[in-house]
């Protein structure tokens, strides 16, 4: 019996080990799995595909570096479809410390497809104020930023901006969410303006959103790091978050491997307190 | 009147908020964004308390060599070297985050990034740790709680049904276990019935029900997240909303005065 | 003014006629009309989404104030995408009379419609489509006076008991038995946040049992306007426990405001000082776990409060008590047995049991009709939805 009572009381730090090499051999070996796309990831890959040559989709990047594994192979995977739809992004984000990381896989993507700054793609940046924000691009997007983007240029010099005001003017904004601004974006874009709204966010933040695909104020969700490696499938160029899925299996198979080993510890214990007493 | 004044404040505060919501109206309809702008540069100074309370408290520590003083005194530095850093790249490029700044490219990059990416991945392990210690089949909603929650972790992921079968056999097979010990420790045939019934359902129902989670994995997880767990969490924020707004009344009518000193 | 006119007469009508050839049609079905429910400052511009053929490669939008009348317009939006058949116009005074043309671009020509208006935009009193909101607030605002009514009539009122702010004194007495300090953790709410308005109150509360333990207490915050609350709270919890002279000020500190950092401080915080009884109340998000488990591995009672739904299955697994959502909330009531605060608590029962009935109702009621395929009477959503105006 001591068997199953060390069963059920296994140091956390033998999980730890263990879990750390079941996750780290499908980078060593290369293993992927195919998947089959959930229902939300096509509808927001057919949504940005619905769109006309020339709109203009704007991209919030409202996570920092503690949620990129999940978002930035995400993200990355929608500039791509984007571009290749040559479609037009702008930029911006209400997490400061994320902006910057938005920003490098924008400019890496673009360069990628050949796109110009001002013409094709424009970071707006940070302004703190995230209500005030939102709701005050739906009366001026330039105002909204002091009239230059964040670098300190003024929008009327970039093309791309000239015709962009309000969201009146964009075709959907995507945000890319690991907090609640996404909600924000629902309430206040959605509701007030009537501005289409994606969101690609954290497995942990979507049940959260659920409801709003529901209502149909969400167009879609892309969630949690099986959601990103989803829109690479459908965009065909399977990258990080492809291999990714494959370490995921593991860990979640491990985990549950785990329950059910504590639960045969547990109930051959309890068992024998039981039947002695 | 050291209690009357901001109660007095609060009420009027809280009821421009409310009629603001309702009447859009100058100058009620703008009410919200300008008390939203107020708090944000107060906020703003606010920082500086914050400030003070930071490095304060952690010079104490180094000044008293308390015990984790090298700690604060890396706190200290950090600070500092990531305040003059950024000062001067934002200086020398215009802007913080442009594509040439050292601060973004060495500092951003190589230390901020991976230190948020580590303390988020600990998450992994510390979700492996918790599920193992608090995922027991004591009561009934305990097994239900990790039976849909192994079911959710296996048809989320690719080739998670694969080990359905398996899996699901061990925990019947330890569901038919506890039941039978139950049964065998109940007092009488019929106080231990329902037991030996259910092991019966169990077995019976295993194969079917592996099958259908083998085949149709995703529309059991959609099932489950958009009917199952959504029509519990409706419940619980409907109980949130209410009792926010029942907190916010209170604080508004002055019922609720803990905030006052 | 017609287009004629406005088109310097016959050599005007040359890019028109042009336009025709090429197979581009006029804006058809223009109109202009006030943005209700807001406050006197946009416009929407329609037209007929069938009048935008193939042939138009921009749509431009002009307006004409009052005072321009004959001397020229203003162009309010050059709207590059086709798919666009509405616009809302911001740059307009509450009171003053607006004209709007649209013109369609084809390849070097254009046509516009005809100049529609005037439009004068309005200031509402009135939001109707939040009209559903005022009667569900009105109806809790009359529980909420009646049951203090009743309440005031010397009326009992029965809570059931909530293990978690029952096991408050416990955890404290606990760490003080250990000689160890008590850690609370406000989470990453701010101060407008109302799960954090309902942790400080615990604070407070729980300020007030340490002093009479003389037990140390440790509040690390995540916002310096939160830690000024929080310092309050704490201070007087210690004057109403009659020992002002163990507050102290630098136990309540401010930490960080980026979630992974103050995950991170505070986990070496419960490594270093080692609690005895840890309280994790508030907003929390993906670094909820991690506190938990840490706090866990320290050895610790842990009795955890949240609204924030995605948390609380962490919070459940991983501590020993916790507060799902509204009995956060109902705290304070709780533990300072007010009875007008207590009579909140029956207001909002109350309302939720006739939210209860109406979605049973309905439910129900749509079941039964969509049986029997009747239309069901959308009069109650239209009056959901705000459109009993429409």
């Amino acid at each position: 019996m001591k068997f199953f009572e060390k069963l059920a009381k296994i140091d956390r730090r033998i999980i730890f080990v263990i879990l750390a090499i079941t996750i780290i051999s499908p980078f060593l070996f290369n293993l992927t799995f195919k998947l089959t796309p959930l229902e939300e990831s096509k509808r927001a890959f057919n949504f940005i595909n619905s769109l006309p040559e020339g709109s203009t989709v704007i991209i919030s990047i409202d996570y920092d570096a503690s949620s990129m594994p999940e978002l930035q192979p995400m993200l990355e995977a929608v500039l791509r479809h984007i571009f290749s739809r040559n479609l037009r992004v702008i930029l911006l984000g209400h997490w400061a410390a994320g902006v910057p990381l938005g920003q490098q896989a924008l400019e890496k993507i673009a360069s990628e497809y050949g796109k110009v700054y001002g013409e094709d793609f424009v970071v707006l940046g940070y302004r703190p104020g995230l209500q005030a924000v939102i709701i005050n691009m739906g009366k001026n997007i330039h105002a909204t930023f002091d009239n230059v983007d964040y670098e300190g240029t003024p929008l009327s010099k970039l093309p791309m901006m000239s015709n962009i005001k309000t969201y009146e003017d964009v075709a959907c904004v995507f945000g890319f969410e690991a907090g609640n601004v996404g909600e924000m974006w629902i309430q206040f874009a959605n509701a007030r303006y009537g501005v289409k709204v994606l969101l690609g966010c954290t497995g942990v933040v979507a049940p959260d959103l659920f409801q709003y695909r529901q209502s149909g104020q969400l167009v879609a969700i892309v969630s949690g790091l099986r959601g990103a490696a989803d829109y690479e499938r459908l965009a065909k160029h399977e990258a990080f978050a492809s291999y990714g899925m494959t370490a995921q299996t593991f860990a979640h198979v491990l985990i549950v491997a785990f329950i059910i080993i504590g639960n045969i510890g547990y109930i051959f214990t309890q068992s024998k307190k039981r039947r002695s007493s | 009147m050291k209690r009357e004044i901001p109660m007095i404040i609060t009420f009027v505060s809280g009821m421009a908020i409310i009629i603001a919501l309702f009447v859009p109206h100058p100058p009620f309809g703008r009410v919200e964004e300008t008390f939203n702008n107020w708090y944000i540069i107060i906020s703003g100074f606010t920082m500086i308390l914050g400030l003070n309370s930071l490095l304060g408290h952690n010079l104490d520590k180094v000044k008293r060599k308390a015990e984790g003083w090298p700690y604060s005194l890396t706190l200290i530095l950090s600070f500092f070297i990531t305040l003059i850093w950024g000062i001067v790249s934002t200086i020398r490029t215009g802007h913080i985050f442009a594509s040439t700044s050292t601060f973004r490219n060495y500092y951003y990059t190589y230390v901020f990034v991976p230190l948020q990416s580590t303390m988020f991945a600990l998450l992994a392990f510390f979700i492996a740790s918790a599920a193992y210690r608090a995922f027991r089949a004591r009561t009934v909603n305990a097994t239900l709680l990790l039976v849909t929650a192994s079911i959710i972790m296996l048809t989320q992921v690719p080739k998670g049904e694969t080990v359905m079968a398996p899996v699901l056999g061990v925990a019947a097979l330890l569901a038919v276990w506890k039941l039978m010990s139950e049964f065998e420790s109940a007092a009488s045939w019929t106080a231990g019935l329902p037991y030996l019934l259910l092991s019966i359902a169990i077995v019976a129902v295993y194969l079917p029900i592996v099958e259908v989670l083998r085949t149709q994995t995703t529309a059991v997880n959609d099932w489950i997240m958009n009917v199952l767990q959504m029509g519990a969490k409706r419940g619980i924020w409907l109980g949130i909303a209410l009792g926010g707004i029942a907190m916010g009344l209170r604080i508004i009518f002055g019922i609720e005065k803990s905030y006052l000193t | 003014m017609t287009i004629f006119e406005k088109q310097g007469g016959i050599m005007g009508l040359f890019p028109f006629i042009f336009a025709l050839i090429v197979g581009l049609t006029g804006p058809r079905n223009v109109k202009v009309l006030d943005k209700p429910n807001d406050d006197g400052s946009a416009v929407i511009i329609e037209w007929d989404s069938a009048s935008v053929t193939p042939a138009v490669k921009m749509i431009s939008i002009y307006k004409i104030p009052e005072e321009m009348w004959g001397h020229g317009s203003i162009k309010v939006v050059d709207l590059l995408s086709r798919n666009t058949f509405r616009y809302v116009d911001t740059q307009v005074k509450p009171g003053k009379r607006y004209y709007y043309y649209v013109r369609f671009w084809g390849e070097g020509d254009y046509i516009d419609s005809k100049i529609v208006g005037p439009v004068v935009p309005k200031a509402e009193w009135f939001h109707k489509e939040r009209l559903p909101m005022l009667v569900v607030l009105l109806i809790y605002g009359g529980l909420l006076a009646y049951f203090l009514k009743r309440i005031r009539k010397g009326e009992e009122v029965y809570i059931r008991p909530i293990a978690g702010l029952q096991a408050i004194d416990d955890a404290v007495g606990r760490s003080t038995e250990m000689g160890q300090p008590v850690l609370f953790i406000l989470g990453l709410g701010y101060i407008n946040d109302i799960a954090t308005l309902a942790a400080l109150s615990i604070l407070q509360r729980v300020a007030k049992k340490t002093a009479e333990y003389e037990s140390e207490l440790i509040v690390p915050c995540f916002d310096p306007v939160v830690m000024t609350a929080a310092q309050e709270m704490v201070r007087s919890g210690c004057f109403e426990a009659g020992r002002p002279d163990l507050y102290n000020q630098k136990k309540v500190f401010f930490l960080t405001n980026d979630q992974f950092g103050y995950a991170a401080g505070v986990d070496g915080i419960m490594m270093r000082e080692r609690p005895g009884a840890i309280f994790l109340m508030g907003l929390f998000f993906a670094e909820s776990l991690i506190l938990a488990e840490t706090g866990h591995s320290v050895g610790a009672i842990q009795i955890s409060g949240t609204t924030s739904i995605t948390q609380l299955p962490f919070f459940i697994a991983a501590t020993d008590y916790t507060l799902i959502g509204e009995e956060m909330y109902a705290a304070s009531a709780y533990l300072s047995k007010d009875l007008h605060q207590l009579s909140t608590i029956k207001a909002e029962d109350m309302m939720k049991g006739i939210i209860l009935a109406t979605i049973t109702i309905g439910v129900v009621l749509e079941t039964i009709l969509t049986l029997l395929g009747k239309p069901i009477p959308n009069y109650i959503k239209q009056f959901l939805e705000g459109g009993l105006w429409k």
